[in-house]
């Protein structure tokens, strides 16, 4: 029994399915918020994996890129929803539907 | 070693990606997010990437999701009100698309991927963070000055939304 490269690429696409069903079906802001880091995720550990294919440290580097990008993007986002919070008093997508108050 | 401990990370990993989807309360949903991620870091482990696992656990289910945790709970009263209204049931087939896609194109690599086996083992210092950092500050030096630009944008501008405007009343 041998661990190889499709057993990590079957684990990631398992869990970016995951992440974009739950992206689609749930309504609320901060849980796709949620779904989309765990896309992420699936995406790091691809390129972990790959790496590790190819015994070249590049996919590492930029496992660390994407780290920096998913923690800016989790700081934007969670910023912009308490901002919607405030003017709206909810964070449902379906209820937000416009731009203006 | 490295195989069971896949198989125990990848299943727990899997199983708490679909609590995190199912859970109507976004803390348990947090929570359940943060256990997937301590889960990744044994999956990174698995890759002979001690750097990354630990950096996993750090940023991944320390700082970010204590960003999340902050800021469910800041919000808790309509966060954890639910979501009464679901997907409209003739929608249901139609989530099936993407998934199919998705799973189509990875069958299609793996089949025409050859030798998918990893090499037999990964030379000596492989991923610690020596290596790593050798490699991104010499060769990936640009990448790595630009996402520190990227991240200052993302501080200044999450400041700039989160500051409370006081001549307006809290409404």
């Amino acid at each position: 029994m041998e661990i190889t490269l499709t057993h990590y690429l079957v684990l990631a696409t398992l869990l970016f399915l995951t992440g974009m069903l739950g992206f689609i079906v749930r309504r609320n802001a901060i849980v796709m918020l949620m779904c989309i880091e765990l896309m992420l995720c699936a995406a790091n550990i691809v390129l972990a994996a790959f790496s590790r294919w190819h015994l070249d440290l590049g996919g590492h580097v930029f496992v660390l890129m994407s780290f920096a990008v998913a923690a800016a993007e989790a700081a934007i986002g969670l910023a912009i929803l308490v901002e919607i919070y405030r003017r709206r008093r909810t964070v449902n997508v379906d209820e937000l539907t416009t731009l203006m108050e | 070693m490295e195989v069971i401990l896949f198989y125990f990370c990848g299943a727990l990993m899997v199983i708490a990606g679909a609590m995190m989807v199912l859970s109507r309360n976004a803390v348990v949903a947090a929570c359940w997010l943060i256990f997937a991620f301590i889960n990744a870091a044994g999956i990174y482990a698995t890759l002979s990437a001690p750097f990354l696992a630990v950096l996993q656990v750090l940023v991944y289910a320390g700082a970010i999701m204590v960003l999340f945790l902050f800021v469910v709970m800041m919000l808790q009263g309509p966060v954890l009100a639910g979501e009464r209204r679901r997907l409209r049931p003739w929608l249901w087939p139609f989530l099936l698309l993407p998934p199919l896609a998705i799973l189509l194109t990875v069958a299609g690599f793996l089949r025409r991927a050859d030798n998918t086996s990893f090499p037999v083992a990964a030379p000596a210092g492989f991923g610690s963070a020596e290596q790593v950092a050798g490699l991104l500050l010499s060769r990936y030096l640009l990448a790595f000055e630009l996402i520190s630009i990227v991240l200052i944008v993302a501080i200044i501008g999450s400041l700039a939304l989160g500051k409370v405007d006081r001549r307006q009343p809290w409404k």
